[in-house]
Parts: structure tokens; sequence; C-alpha cells
């Protein structure tokens, strides 16, 4: 018999009586304002950074960001640079007052074509990668209870997620959902070959407890929320 | 409604005193009890030792000894969860056929049956830390647990707040355990000790002049540390306080 | 005295770094605390975790091979060990044909159920490990001493030391961001250019076949991000049925384990990309033996969040190495017995039953009711302790019989008065050494009762059974 045979013949002879699933039992949180406690979970809880960008061009337009205890940047930014038309410039305003020392910058996106320096689908190895200050990609959804982002692979390497210095990632902000029960439900769901559900930037408390920023993934991240 | 005074071990032989406040306030909220006599223990010591099997004939005499009370009740929530919970298994019988379906800790009985609304004479003029016993908490719910996600209460607290005079205190860790365990404290002495040295200084931390609970047996552990490290605080069981002026 | 308590003692002796490690443990789970509130049907999501674990244990037959019918056609290779010898060898077999030399490990309790790293460094290869806490413990050649802080009983300062000596870090410098941010540069190389990937699986979930590990460093996605080769090893109880339990677990698991909504990372695997090759092991090391355990079963809901660990009094006072087994801890008591209950029994004395463990377990494992369950056992099996065993005959006699329980009393009593302090407080009374004895009543309440209280209690009582003298 095969070691395969023998295991799933000894869970057989030793299962007790099947016991029934069940409901679920009870009724999953939901918020009355999904995005805005998004937006305060993705910063609090995860350590990222947040920003909305503002409909339309008016005079009241001007990204609103959410940034823990960093210095917030909006203020180094000229009124010009919000009020242009093109989303591609609002996503390349953002990312290089938010980098701006970024040298490196990846994206296969066509929002990000403003700010990319190149295109990491078009490398052969993953290693070479290495180097790159930040990463541009799109999330599918966001999720409140956690302040996570679903981002299933949409480029070729998936080092891309967590090689670079730092993450940007764009979320369309209708793609909101409460809590992990409806974030399994989407239809859509799975769809992916390779997608990680990322909570901010790398992090560790593996020395005394104390929670460092930065372990082996980005260093910062930030969500564009379009 | 007939009561009988389940009276542990311990209690028999070191603090009887908290029997007779026990017997006092249950008599003065007007409850008819009595005392059977020939107790001895519940059998948890050699139980939660790994002897459960030597437990069975202190609970064949305890079967015996209260089969004719409507409700059986005793002052310490560790004997009272261990019938509850061990009894059925023990006697090979049903929840409901054996003592475990009637017995009740003393505060709870009061608490959730007698429900009184005031104790006229209870008086302890004293700042009190609430030591929130494990089986107590987590067997026989008398407070919420700190782990669980429920409505907060206690129901020592709503007693202690009928008795005039009295400041209630509880630890920070406020249900961590004080290390006793019955076997736990000799075959683990280090960690027991520990342990309870750790919690006698939380509730000492409060303020308080005294350590009070429903579990002489915790009351008992910390006790002990106290007099060896000549520590400024007191215990007592929360019986007496409520018994006060009887 | 049992091993732990003997290992423990020695842990305690250091005061202030038993106070240290306490309270360390002690802030996780005040953090786990947090989260729970946070939720509000917090308890409901524990129970209904429990009940699609206990179906799932009830079916896991049905659910392994619906995963691994999915995830071959996913692309993913799919292995069956029996044990862990079964478990290295295919792990061995799989790094030899692709020549590997270099292999990162991400943290997985299997890999060091199964001995893995030395198995593998036997036959010349080097497996490192990637979490920050392991390889700390790595470098310092011990194990870890946590399921999910491996190295939380570990200072800064040492760390500072071992890093200087390893790694090369400033002399002196104990500055966690520092050390992280020195060990994220050593490892960043091993990381690109390994030959092969190891983690471990959080969730196997069959309707997809699709695996699911969770990090906080992204050291298990660096890993896989590189090399060809992708291992993934996973105990059978990991296997899920679909993402319905799946959203219930990813909610218990961070705040359970680190007191966060969510790991940073929680990445889903389910086929390779381009290139690339996965394996998945699945292991049973005991684990269906385990199943067919009426009192023990429920040991297979476990989801190692660690939980258990940090809210246990003993666990916090003692360290994890006070354990013999290698997982410390309620849950490693318990794990331990059903390893070997030979070998493991010395660590059934670390519980006081205070029930915090079962109260905190996300997937409601009674481990405390377990641990009382195996100290039943340890008679029949020869391996109960001869002084507690005295003890409880000791109690027997006195119990038994009302006389002789006041008899009893009263010799205690006597015994008190005349024996020298010293004898009552040698270095063999357990007891004693930190602790005055009770001193025994001269009257004791069944005297009180029948001398005054019986005459004031409501006529016809307190003659319901005659004291047997």
């Amino acid at each position: 018999m095969s070691s395969k045979e023998t295991i799933l013949e000894a869970l057989k002879a030793n299962s007790p009586a099947p016991v029934e699933r069940g409901p679920l039992g009870f009724t999953p949180m939901t918020f009355s304002d999904p995005l805005a406690e998004f937006r305060e979970r993705a910063v609090k809880a995860a350590a990222a950074r947040c920003i909305l960008i503002e409909e339309g061009d008016d005079k009241a337009s001007a990204d609103t960001e959410l940034s823990g205890n960093r210095a917030t940047s909006s203020g180094d930014r000229t009124p010009e640079e919000d009020k242009s038309g093109s989303i591609r410039e609002r996503i390349a305003s953002i990312v290089r007052r938010t980098y701006p020392e970024a040298r490196r910058i990846a994206s296969n996106l066509p929002e990000a074509a403003s700010c990319a320096t190149f295109n990491p689908d078009e490398l052969e190895d993953p290693r070479d990668l290495a180097g790159t200050d930040v990463a541009i990609v799109r999330g599918a959804f966001g999720v409140v209870e956690n302040g996570a982002v679903w981002i299933p692979r949409a480029f070729r390497h998936k080092a891309m997620l967590f090689i670079p210095e730092a993450l940007v990632i764009l979320l369309d902000r209708k793609q909101i959902v409460c809590n992990m029960h409806e974030a399994y439900a989407r239809e859509d769901f799975d769809t992916y070959d390779f997608g990680s559900f990322i909570a901010g930037p790398s992090k560790t408390a593996d020395i005394e407890q104390a929670l460092v920023i930065g372990a082996h993934g980005a260093r910062d991240v930030t969500i564009i929320l379009l | 409604m007939k009561i009988g005074l389940f009276i542990p071990c311990f209690v028999n032989a070191v603090y009887p005193q908290v029997g007779t406040a026990s017997f006092k306030l249950l008599r003065s909220l007007g409850v008819d009890v009595d005392y059977p006599l020939g107790q001895t223990c519940c059998g948890q010591p050699m139980a939660n030792g790994g002897f459960e099997k030597d437990s069975a004939p202190l609970a064949r005499n305890m079967e015996k000894l209260f089969k004719d009370y409507d409700y059986v009740v005793g002052p310490s929530g560790s004997c009272v969860a261990f019938v509850k919970e061990h009894y059925p298994e023990i006697l090979h019988k049903e929840a409901h056929e054996c003592l475990s379906s009637r017995i009740y800790e003393i505060c709870e009985f009061i608490h959730d049956v007698v429900r009184p609304t005031e104790l006229p004479r209870a008086h302890f003029p004293h700042k009190v830390s609430i030591h929130n016993s494990c089986h107590g908490q987590r067997l026989l719910r008398l407070a919420s647990p700190s782990e669980l996600n429920i409505p907060h209460y206690s129901k020592l607290r709503d007693l202690l707040s009928l008795v005039k005079g009295i400041e209630v205190m509880e630890p920070s860790r406020v249900d961590e355990c004080c290390g006793f365990g019955g076997m736990f404290s000799i075959e683990e002495p280090a960690v027991s000790a520990c342990m309870g040295a750790d919690k006698v200084r939380d509730h000492m931390s409060t303020g308080a002049e005294y350590i009070t609970g429903a579990d002489s047996s915790c009351l008992m552990h910390m006790e002990g540390i106290i007099q060896r490290q000549k520590l400024p605080v007191k215990t007592i069981h929360i019986v007496e306080i409520l018994a006060s002026n009887l | 005295m049992s091993t732990h308590s003997k290992a423990a003692e020695k842990f305690i002796a250091d005061k202030e770094r038993t106070a240290w490690h306490n309270q360390a443990l002690w802030f996780v789970r005040e953090k786990r605390d947090r989260m729970a509130r946070s939720v509000p049907e917090w308890e409901a999501l524990r129970e209904a975790a429990a009940r699609t674990k206990i179906h799932t244990v009830t079916h896991l037959a049905h659910y392994l091979e619906m995963f691994e019918r999915n995830a071959t056609a996913n692309g993913i290779h799919v292995h069956w060990a029996k044990d862990a010898q079964e478990h290295n060898e295919i792990v061995y077999g799989i790094l030899k044909e692709h020549g590997v030399r270099h292999l990162v490990k991400s943290k997985s309790m299997l890999a060091e159920e199964c001995g893995l790293s030395p198995y593998l460094e036997e036959r010349g290869i080097e497996a490192v490990e990637s979490d920050l806490g392991e390889r700390i413990m790595q470098l310092m050649h011990r194990p870890p001493s946590h399921i999910v802080l491996p190295a939380i009983h570990v200072k800064r300062q040492e760390v500072g030391e071992l890093f200087e000596r390893e790694i090369g870090t400033e002399h002196g410098n104990s500055d966690p961001t520092y050390l992280t941010h020195a060990a994220r540069g050593h490892l960043r190389d091993k990381l690109l250019h390994a030959d092969a990937a190891m983690t471990g699986v959080n969730f196997a979930v069959a309707s997809s076949g699709a695996f699911v590990v969770c990090t906080n460093e992204g050291n298990a996605d660096m890993g896989t991000s590189f090399p060809k080769l992708h291992i993934a090893i996973m105990g059978l109880e990991k296997v899920i049925p679909d993402y319905d339990a799946l959203a219930i677990y990813h909610r218990l698991l961070a705040r359970s384990a680190t007191g966060q909504h969510s790991t940073t990372y929680t990445t889903h695997y389910k086929r390779p990309v381009e290139g690339q090759e996965m394996h998945i092991v699945i292991v049973d090391n005991g684990r269906s033996r385990i199943l067919g355990n009426p009192v023990h079963r429920n040991m297979l809901k476990c989801l190692r969040c660690g939980a258990c660990m940090n809210t246990c009094p003993v666990y916090r006072r003692s360290g994890g190495y006070s354990y013999s087994y290698f997982i410390p801890g309620p849950l490693g008591i318990n794990l331990g017995m059903l390893a070997d209950p030979k070998q493991y029994s010395g660590n059934v004395s670390a519980c006081s039953l205070c029930m915090s463990c079962s109260n905190v377990c996300p997937a409601k494992i009674d481990l405390g009711e377990q641990i009382y369950s195996w100290r039943q056992e340890l008679d029949s099996l020869g391996l109960a302790n001869p002084v507690k065993k005295g003890i409880v005959k000791v109690l027997n006699t006195a119990l038994r019989s009302p006389g002789m329980f006041h008899f009893c009393i009263k010799a205690g009593r006597l015994g008190e008065k005349i024996a020298p302090h010293g004898l009552l407080y040698c270095s063999a009374n357990a007891w004693g050494r930190d602790r005055e004895l009770p001193e025994f009543t001269s009257r004791t309440f069944e005297q009180i009762w029948k001398e005054e209280l019986s005459s004031s209690a409501p006529a016809g009582q307190g003659k319901s059974e005659e004291s047997g003298k």
C-alpha cells in the first residue's frame, strides 16, 4: 500500500461519527462608512499610508492623506500638481512627493506610466528586481476589518510585492469589503494563481516584542484610493 | 426550599469561621439551611493530582449526605466546580441525576437564587481587592472571564456593593491564577510560589487592606506567602464580609 | 519532582528574568484581548471555528483527497508521508533531484517535529531560517522556545552580542530596529540566492487546491520569490474545506497569536508561476492515530497560534525550555503526551488547571481539561509520581471516614505544635520553602455546628448523619 493509501485508510478507520458543519451562526461585523474605516485601519492597524484622490479637478480637489506617526507630506505639494487632470499625473505626483529619493520605480500599469522608470515584466530574472525603490501594483479590493488589500498577481514576478523598499497599491475606492467573509465570498476571488492580502509594511517584533517596520518585505506601503 | 451546607475539608479543618459565616449569612436571608454531619472532602485534591478514581468513594458519600436537599451550597468555588463538572463522570450518572445539578457556590446561590436587594447589617469599612479565582471565574462564571468577549459582570462585586463602608478594587491581571492548583502547589513549588507572590503583589498594588474571594484554597495559598514575606495585607473569605455583624 | 518542575526551578532562580519573560508574554496576551474585544462576534466566531474544525476532522480523508485532486490539477506535486522519516526522505529526494545546496526556510513547526534541518545538514544541504526569531535561534544553536515567538526568551543585548559575532553588527548596539535591519541585509543575500524555498502551511483549502502561508516579515514570500523550487510541508490537519472556512480562521489566527487584525502577509499559493515547481508534502506522523483517540482528538483542531502559551501562567514563568517536548505550554503538554507518554510525561505537572488556555483558544480546544485527563492516565501508564501517589494514599485514609478525618485534624494540630519548625519547613517540604503552612483549627466547623449552630437552625435539622466515631 502506498503511504497515501495507508494514511487515508487510517483516517477512515479512526474517524469518529461525522459532524455536520452547520451554519455560520452570526452576522459578521459591518461598518457604516466602510471607506473611512478602511483608511483608518489601514493606517492605524496595518501601518500603511492611505491617500484618497478626490474626485473632479475643481478648486476643492486635494488628495487627503492619512498616515500614522509619519510626518505627512501633503503640505509639500503645489496646488498645480493636484489640479492637473489625469489620474496618471495625480499618481505620479503622489509617488514623487511621497518617495522623493526613489530612482528605480517598477510598474507594468498604464496608470503608473508617468512615474515608473521600468517595466518589471521585461526582466527575465526576478533577482534583477533587487534595488527597486518603489513598485506600483493594483489591488483588487480592500478589507475594512484588518486594513489589508488583496493583490492577486497581475505582473510577471511575484517578488514585485516584497522586494521593493516601498510598495504603492492602487485601489478602486468602490472595491471595499467589510470583513473576510465578504472577501472570500467574492465571485472573482478564486481566479488568482498567486496572491496576497497585504496589511501595511513588513514588520517583526521578534526582538523583545519591540515592533520594527521593515523586516524582509517593503518598509513602506502607500495605498492610493482612486 | 431546603438547603444543605457543604463545608469542604480544609474549611472544616482550617477556616471554620467561613463555615459559620456561611450558615449565618444564609439564615439571615431567611433560607432554611442545614449542615449534614459526616462530611469530609469532595475528592478534588486526588482528582486534580491524577487520581480521580480515588475520589469515587467521597463522591458517593457526598451524594448520600445531600440526597434530600433541594440545593447544596458551599463556600468554595473550586470544590463546587469539581462536583459540578466531574461527579457525573465519576458516578457514571447523567448530570441531572446527581448532586452536580443542585450544587451552588454560595455567592452564586445568593446572587442568582436568593437575590437579596440589601444586606442590612453588613458593614466593612475597608479597602478590599477581589480575588477572581480560576474555577469560580472560568468554570462557574461568577464573573465574566477576562479572555472572553462577553458583557462584563461580577457576582462578587454585585454582592459586595450591598456592604456598607467597603471600597472594592480588583488587581490589574484581574483573573490570573494564584498558583495554588491543589497538588500543583507541591509538585511545581517554584512556579506555584512565584505565581502566588506575583498575585499577592498585584492585589497589594490596588492599595487594598484585604484580599477577598469565594475560594478559601486560593486565599490559603496567598496567606502562606503573605505570612512568610510578612506583607501588610490580609485575606478574608467573602462570606465573612457579607456576614459581618451577624 | 517532574522534569518540568526541576527545569522551571532553575529558570525561576533568576527572578528578574522570570518577571521580564512573564511580562513580555502577558503583553501579547493583552494585545490578543484587545483584538478579541474589537470583534463583536468574537465568541460566535470561535464557536464557528470549533464546529468547522470538528466537521473537518471527522471528514479528513474526504477533504485531503479533494485538496490533492485540486492541487494536482493546479500543477502542484502532492506527496504523502506516513511519518517524520518519510517526510525527510521525500524533501531530501526533491532537493537532491534539483541539485539544491542552499535552502531557505520559513518557520515551520512541522519541520521541527520531523527534525528536518539536522537531517538535511547531515546530507550537505544548508537550511537557513529566514524568520528573524528563528534565525536568532539558529545562530544560537538552540531550538525556538515558543511556536510563534521563537526568541521571546532572548534579551536584546544577547541578540546584539550574537549579531556582532555572527553578522558583524556594531559593538554594544542592541537597538531592535538596528538589529532587525542588520538581519534584513544579512538574510537578503541568502533569500535571493537560495536554490530552493521551503514554507510551512497555515491552511490548505480543499475546494481550490490552494494553500495559505501567513507571516509578518514577508520572509516566506521573499523566500519563494526567487528559486525555481518551492516545497511546502503540512500536517494533515491543516486542510480546511473551503474559503468560507478560511474566512473564519483568517479572522482568528493573527488576532489570537500576536494581537493583530491580520498578519502583514496572508499569501495564497494556488499554481506555480512561470518556470517554478511547487511541491506539497502532507504528513501524518501520528495524526491519524490522534484522530482515533476520543479524549484527545480535539488537538487536531489546533491552528498553532500560540495563544495558550501566552496566557499560561506556568509557561510565562518557566520558559519554553522547561518543557521536554519541542512545543511548550498547554499545547505542548498535550501534544507531547500524544507523541510519547513515556518520554514527555514530565510536562503534565506544568498546569494549575486555571483553564485560561481553554478560554483563549480560537478553536475552543479543551486544553486544560485534556491535561486533567492525562493526569488520570498517568497511573495506568505506570508514570505517576510516586510521592504524589503516597500523598493520595494518605488522603484516602484521612478522608474516607468522617471519624478518621476529624482524628487526623486533631493529630495534625498536635503535630504542628510539637514538630520543630525546621522539620515543617525543611527543604523536602515543597510547600514550606516559600510559604507558611496553614494551621489546623482547634475547633472544626463540624464541632461548632454541633455545639452552637445546630440549635439555632430550624427544628428537626442538624442530625442527618452521625459522625462515625
